[in-house]
């Protein structure tokens, strides 16, 4: 086998001269995933990234030994990442009249922040005001699926109909059987690995070869197995068979430091959107990208209301420039879209393009993080090490409350995250008392032997959670910044509380010594899983986009990504953004065809 | 720089050579070269005190070299040279003078002056609320050992000769862990 090194695509000259039939905002999951089905379809595409095309390879340098940099992957001194306590203690703006040269989110605090200190935003030129959030932003060609955790799952008609299901919330304007083709396309363009469990609330992808489970891992499984639920490998976005049609990408070969976080994959073997979709949609010759471009409106044509194009600031020039296209399709994450949205007011418009219903900002929804159990398996005491740590992820633990049951103190579920075994740093070191040589043989004996999951649960969409623009606040652009009104409710906090005692019960049945657990709530937005604020639905008054992410207002307006999910399921997004933009997508490309936009 | 299978290949066979080297070497020759580095943060008996105290905390044993060989002193001392963070360089300068005060308390002599058991009592005491450190020499423990895990088990010696880590290199074969049935 060997390692694909095929090096991208040339750009195409950017003409702003000319009327492109869309124009794209944002190369993430959401964003390349129009570019390509657009592409597919014929159609030229422009789109517009607000970061740089980073040599990507040398920013994640994923095989470096932590001795051969200078730092261990330490950013260098003038960089600083937020702690859980500024994020606790402070409100935002976090960096404001901070003495570092450069602010990073959290996520540079994970040990690895020289790998991604240019891939993550500078806090200082991107602040944001009212209530905690810990808001990650990538800005860079791919967005956030450069770093991203890849578990990739499926939603089911427990999410798209939950309220039918429990009475709270809306339902989606669709239902698992519209969307199941789309979440097929995706896993064969992209690969996906796992096993099959056949559960309802869980579908099975088209897989390919699943991650091995370490010895703890599969004692937790037969636990849990009698106690009616199921621990999965982690369904991982990473092709481990390969990719035929793909040139850019190889196949996972388990080398290993994969845990090494945050971290990509510098061989792609793990989706990012650039390798994924972007380069072979420039290979169609119908894809022109422009990156350092920041949209700050979507601009509107006077006499027919429509949208013409996007207004962007040239990062480098700090110059405004305007792209026209016949389509505009709005993909910069759920909160940057929520913003650009509001951004582009209007006589036509006044509270911002697509808001005649006042939903934009509103419905935001997210995961609930931190509560999770960490135990000792025995059996792995003194154990030679083994390979663990060359796999995407543990494993998963589907959602196994409100199914059938019906919690007493919260309605929806959670899933678990984890894994055990060895990996490159003895993270039990730290927590292992003492010194000398007792302490030396502890680690080493003990490296392997620890097993640890955390919960991510749906927090509930509601409409007093919302987003709006800050009248003062602006950006390092001069461009207005989003003011948060939103925190955590009484149901995400009793949910919160029995992920504690659910993941204690099921290590203890496991015949898994708990060693400690973690009640604490991390902050809102920890998860990065933001969603909501520009939701669909059927209904013009209540929700911004229709089942096909088609603005009620104005329909060559298209919002293909995590901003218009209904509900946030407890299940990470990332597949169900592509597989929903991969389906508006291709009825856009029909519409357009037929002259309807 | 991107790294090429080969290079990668390259890489790992010049570790394992790197690795037999200080491997095979007395010990006597190991701290003799720990004396001669030139400290750029620390005073040169604040960073023998540092060099001692991380192998006492990481020692050599019959699988690895200890927190010395791994140059444990030299990468905490390279990092506090250029760290911006004033509070946190002072705390460094403040816990090893908190070190020499406890020994003079104890045993009535400098840290590095005392038996190798003086030593190991200061240490011991110092380590006593690594809960919840109250003291000077307390707080300063935890800052240590902290730094010295992370040098220490990110160093080549902890790695590989320590922790004997398997990966980030082409997997051949099986890969290691079970199916899910």
């Amino acid at each position: 086998m060997t390692l694909v090194k095929t090096p991208p695509p040339l750009s195409q000259e950017v003409d702003l001269s000319k009327t492109y039939d869309a124009v794209v905002v944002g190369s993430g999951a959401a964003g390349g995933m129009a570019a390509h089905v657009l592409t597919e379809q014929g159609m030229n595409v422009l789109m517009l990234e607000a970061g740089k095309k980073l040599p990507i390879e040398q920013e994640l340098r994923s095989m470096q030994w932590p001795y051969d940099h200078p730092r261990r992957g330490d950013a260098p001194p003038g960089y600083h990442s937020l702690s859980f306590n500024e994020y606790t203690i402070r409100t935002p703006p976090y960096a404001k009249g901070s003495t570092f040269k450069h602010v990073m989110s959290y996520v540079g605090g994970w040990g690895g922040s020289d790998y991604v200190k240019n891939i993550l935003v500078d806090e200082k030129d991107h602040p944001y005001t009212g209530t905690k959030y810990a808001w990650v932003r990538a800005r860079a060609l791919g967005g956030k699926t450069n770093i991203w955790g890849r578990l990739a799952l499926r939603l089911s008609d427990y999410d798209f109909k939950g309220k039918t299901h429990d009475g709270y919330g809306e339902d989606w304007p669709i239902s698992y059987a519209d969307i199941q083709p789309y979440y097929d396309k995706v896993d064969l363009y992209l690969g996906i690995s796992g096993v099959k469990e056949n559960l309802p609330h869980l579908p099975d992808s088209l897989f390919q070869r699943p991650n091995k489970l370490t010895f703890g891992e599969v004692k937790l499984r037969e636990g849990l197995k009698k106690m009616g639920r199921v621990l999965t490998p982690y369904r991982a976005g990473v092709t481990t068979d390969g990719l035929k049609h793909n040139k850019y990408r190889s196949k996972c070969y388990g080398r290993g430091a994969c845990d090494r976080r945050p971290g990509g994959c510098d061989i792609h073997a793990a989706f990012d959107s650039p390798t994924g979709l972007i380069y072979p949609a420039m290979d169609t010759g119908h894809l022109t990208i422009r990156t350092n471009s920041i949209a700050h409106e979507v601009l509107v044509d006077k006499n027919t209301g429509k949208a013409r194009g996007i207004g962007f600031i040239d990062t480098t020039t700090r110059k405004s420039y305007e792209a026209k296209a016949k389509v505009v399709i709005v993909a910069a994450s759920t909160l940057e879209s929520a913003r650009l949205l509001l951004l582009s007011r209007s006589p036509q418009h006044p509270n911002g393009i697509g808001n005649s219903s006042g939903h934009v900002g509103h419905n935001f929804c997210e995961h609930v993080m931190g509560p999770g159990v960490t135990g000792l398996v025995k059996d792995m005491i003194g154990k030679p090490p083994t390979l663990d740590d060359g796999r995407p992820g543990g494993f998963y633990i589907p959602r196994f409350r409100n199914l059938k049951d019906k919690q007493p103190g919260f309605v929806r579920g959670y899933g678990f995250e984890g894994g055990g075994g060895f990996s490159i740093f003895p993270g039990n070191a730290f927590g292992t008392a003492g010194f000398g040589a007792n302490f030396k043989k502890d680690v080493r004996d003990h490296a392997g032997a620890f097993i640890g999951m955390g919960g991510f649960g749906e927090v509930l969409a509601r409409y007093e959670n919302y987003m709006d623009l800050d009248p003062e606040e602006k950006d390092a652009w001069g461009i207005p910044t989003l003011r948060f009104h939103y925190q955590f409710g009484d149901n995400e906090k009793k949910m919160c509380e029995d992920m504690v005692v659910a993941g204690r019960e099921m290590f203890e049945q496991a015949g898994i010594e708990v060693v400690g657990t973690d009640d604490k709530m991390l902050t809102e937005g920890w998860s990065i899983h933001e969603l909501g604020t520009a939701r669909m639905g059927n209904d013009p008054k209540t929700s911004v986009v229709n089942q096909f992410q088609q603005s009620h207002d104005v329909k060559n307006l298209f919002v293909v990504d995590g901003s218009t999910h209904v509900s946030a399921s407890c299940q990470n997004p990332t597949w169900t953004i592509m597989a929903l933009a991969w389906r508006s997508c291709e009825y856009l490309a029909g519409e357009f065809k037929k002259g309807n936009l | 720089m991107t790294v090429t299978r080969r290079e990668m290949l390259a890489a790992t066979a010049a570790t394992a050579a790197a690795l037999a080297a200080p491997l095979a070497a007395p010990e006597a020759a190991q701290a003799a070269e720990a004396a001669t580095v030139v400290p750029k943060f620390f005073t040169a008996p604040e960073f023998a005190l540092v060099d001692e105290l991380a192998e006492l905390i990481i020692p050599a044993d019959a699988q690895s070299p200890g927190a010395r060989v791994a140059g444990v002193a030299t990468y905490i001392d390279f990092r506090l040279a250029e760290s911006l963070d004033t509070d946190q360089q002072a705390k460094w300068h403040s816990g090893l003078a908190a070190v020499e005060t406890l020994s003079q308390e104890l045993h009535g002599k400098a840290f590095l002056q005392g038996t190798p058991e003086q030593r190991l009592a200061v240490l011991t005491k110092m380590a006593a609320g690594e809960k919840d450190p109250k003291t000077p020499a307390e707080h300063f423990f935890q800052q240590l050992k902290g730094w010295t895990v992370r040098a220490y088990y990110t160093s080549k010696v902890g790695i590989h000769a320590d922790q004997h880590y398997k990966g980030n290199v082409y997997q051949r074969g099986d890969f290691a862990g079970y199916d899910a049935k």
